[in-house]
């Protein structure tokens, strides 16, 4: 789930919750409000009668309130009766009782009432006032809050959402800019661009100058190995060229007697496989190290083409047939000198490990967006146990062959790799081999 | 024919130049970039052989300087180092050939040959191995004007060869030569011999080839004395 939606959710939920408990206490709240001024209203009520009692008795007092000596009503919705009480007992003038009752008003019509009592001493005569006021108007207001509330409620979390996601998103984008322009359209780190990216977030710009910083360190790693490379390179290439130079001398030498020029071409080849190994090495190394540029097209058919072209006679000495359908698919951004080597070693491979009068397949078909290259040999095929260990370096599969430096193969990986190509095997033995290249159109 | 060798790695210079010697080039060595542009300026030479990985300076800035000074020479770039944009760069500021070290001295005389051949602007670019007649830019052979059917690899042999004539070229070098770093030596190594069946079958139909030899278990010559 998107950040953005989990915060929006998240302050949706909280602003319902606050609102929502607000909703639950506002009755309560607004009941106790209600009461204190009915009762204030009530107990005014009270003082007015019973100062109207003494002033002008019991009688005038009635008559003017409008009220019977027992009980009446003018409306439903308050009453005032007059009762006598008897006289035994103590009863306190001064103290006056609030209670809520159900008084019958009409015939079978009961309700509820906000009711003060008040006992008092008319003619020697214990009286109880009692000053009603009906209260359905209080549930009634209780429950109109309620459904207010909740109507603004939803509103108020309706307007919050829209709101939140357009400011949720105004303050992820600087996040969404360094995962879009620093990472994802980095392929390599030596491509990164140091450049910052705006943001007023404490936190995007902490994570922006992590991720610089990090970039930063991989960097120096890889021109520390860059540095190697080319040190190793050095130091290893050039006693070499010595030693191939001298050897040259020696056997242009016309004093050099034969045997002694038999040996040298021995040290020939050796000082070969050795320079060989060296710069298969570095060649993994340096595309490993990010040094091969990928910035050209290469029509997959025609290099194809040169590499087969190339070892038609390595096969024709084998009387091994190779046939070709492919269709051209323009690969890019690659660097082609480095398909070409994949695809030669593939079909040097095919050649290498097949029996006399074999034959190799190649097919190159365009599959939707993608382009899909079989080399299919009919050769000694590789044990299932040892596919997994063609790619790596220095295996040799052949225990009887002295020359498979096994460098071949993971060349083809390493190039593979580096064009995000994908490479799979399948294979017999003692039937053959198909290795499967699968080119994907670049996205970019 | 004159020579600048640019090296550091003095055994390495010293092989070159007595290769180069006997082929009849007057060499002269320097050992760092500062002695090189000195040698270059007082000296007018045909060929520059500069190694990229010098004590003092790039050998790349040589090379810069050198041209900036109006040096005609031929320059080839000879690097251990090799950077991957070392060769782009090197041809771009004006060397004529790169080779990447370790190199075959065989190798180098040849690409030398082949850059005085194209500097001197030769119309007709041929080589006359007796009877026989190289065209060297339209890759073909002929006999009396009738064309001999060579593969590509078969021209590039006989063309080997006779770049490197009246010296023994050892199946290594020619293996190299032809296919680089590809070729597996113990697997391919007797391959040369059967292109140079080949190559002497499709030879004979024409003329007998006894100036084509065989150094049994080294390797081949073209034996042409006087050319």
């Amino acid at each position: 789930m998107r950040l953005q939606l989990k915060f929006v959710i998240y302050n949706a939920l909280s602003k319902a919750l606050i609102i929502g408990a607000f909703a639950l206490l506002l009755p309560a709240i607004a009941e106790q409000v209600v009461y204190k001024h009915i009762d204030s209203r009530l107990e005014a009520r009270r003082d007015l009668i019973l100062k109207k009692i003494k002033l002008g008795g019991l009688d005038q007092a009635l008559l003017e309130e409008d009220c019977s000596f027992d009980d009446y009503n003018i409306f439903k919705e308050e009453f005032i009766s007059i009762q006598p009480i008897s006289n035994d007992g103590a009863h306190n003038p001064d103290s006056s009782v609030f209670s809520n009752e159900i008084w019958n008003i009409d015939e079978g019509n009961q309700q509820e009432h906000r009711v003060i009592r008040q006992p008092f001493l008319y003619d020697n005569q214990w009286y109880e006032l009692n000053i009603g006021e009906g209260v359905s108007a209080i549930e009634q207001l209780k429950r109109t809050i309620v459904t207010f509330s909740l109507y603004s409620m939803a509103l108020i979390v309706l307007i919050s959402v829209f709101f939140d996601l357009g400011f949720s998103r105004l303050l992820l984008r600087p996040f969404y800019l360094i995962v879009d322009k620093k990472l994802r359209r980095t392929n390599s780190p030596m491509q990164f661009h140091f450049h910052k990216i705006k943001s007023t977030t404490y936190e995007f710009a902490y994570l922006d100058e992590s991720i610089d910083n990090l970039m930063k360190k991989i960097q120096d790693a890889f021109n520390i190995e860059r540095e190697f490379i080319s040190n190793v390179s050095h130091e290893l290439l050039t006693p070499l060229s010595i030693l191939k130079s001298r050897l040259e001398n020696i056997v242009a030498d016309p004093s050099t007697p034969e045997h002694v020029s038999l040996k040298v071409m021995e040290s020939q080849k050796t000082i070969h496989r050795l320079s060989r190994i060296i710069r298969a090495l570095l060649m993994i190394s340096r595309i490993e190290n990010e040094q091969y540029l990928k910035d050209e097209k290469a029509e997959l058919k025609s290099v194809i083409n040169e590499a087969v072209d190339e070892l038609e006679d390595r096969a024709q000495s084998r009387n091994i047939s190779i046939s070709q359908q492919t269709e051209n698919f323009q690969y890019q951004p690659c660097n082609r000198s480095l398909i070409y080597t994949m695809i030669f070693n593939l079909v040097n491979n095919a050649i290498k490990y097949n029996k006399d009068n074999g034959s190799i397949d190649i097919s190159g078909k365009v599959s939707g967006n993608d382009y899909v290259l079989e080399i299919k040999d009919t050769g000694c095929g590789i044990d299932k146990s040892q596919i997994e260990h063609i790619f790596t370096r220095f295996k040799k599969l052949n225990k009887d062959d002295d020359n498979s430096f096994g460098l071949g193969l993971p060349i083809v990986k390493t190039i593979a790799e580096f064009h995000r190509i994908d490479i799979s095997v399948q294979s017999t033995l003692n039937e053959g081999s198909t290795f499967r290249l699968v080119f994907r159109k670049s996205t970019v | 024919m004159t020579v600048l060798i640019v090296e550091d790695e003095r055994s390495l210079s010293h092989e070159i130049e007595i290769f180069l010697t006997k082929e009849g080039y007057h060499c002269d060595a320097a050992f760092s970039g500062a002695i090189a542009l000195q040698r270059i300026e007082e000296n007018s030479y045909d060929f520059v052989l500069l190694d990229l990985g010098l004590p003092d300076t790039d050998g790349l800035l040589v090379l810069k300087e050198a041209k900036a000074k109006g040096c005609e020479a031929a320059f080839i770039i000879l690097t251990a180092r090799g950077h991957v944009d070392d060769k782009v760069k090197g041809l771009e500021m004006g060397a004529d050939d790169y080779l990447s070290k370790p190199f075959s001295l065989a190798e180098l005389q040849a690409r030398m040959q082949a850059i005085l051949r194209r500097k001197h602007g030769l119309k007709s670019n041929t080589l006359q191995i007796k009877d026989f007649v190289m065209d060297i830019n339209n890759r073909t052979v002929h006999h009396n004007g009738n064309l001999v059917p060579l593969t590509k690899k078969e021209f590039d042999l006989m063309h080997y060869l006779a770049l490197n004539r009246n010296r023994v070229l050892t199946r290594m070098q020619l293996i190299e030569h032809i296919w680089g770093d590809t070729m597996d030596e113990e697997y391919d190594s007797n391959f040369i011999d059967v292109h140079v069946k080949n190559l002497r079958k499709k030879l004979t139909a024409f003329a007998p080839i006894d100036w084509f030899e065989t150094e049994r278990g080294i390797g081949y010559r073209f034996n042409l004395p006087g050319t």
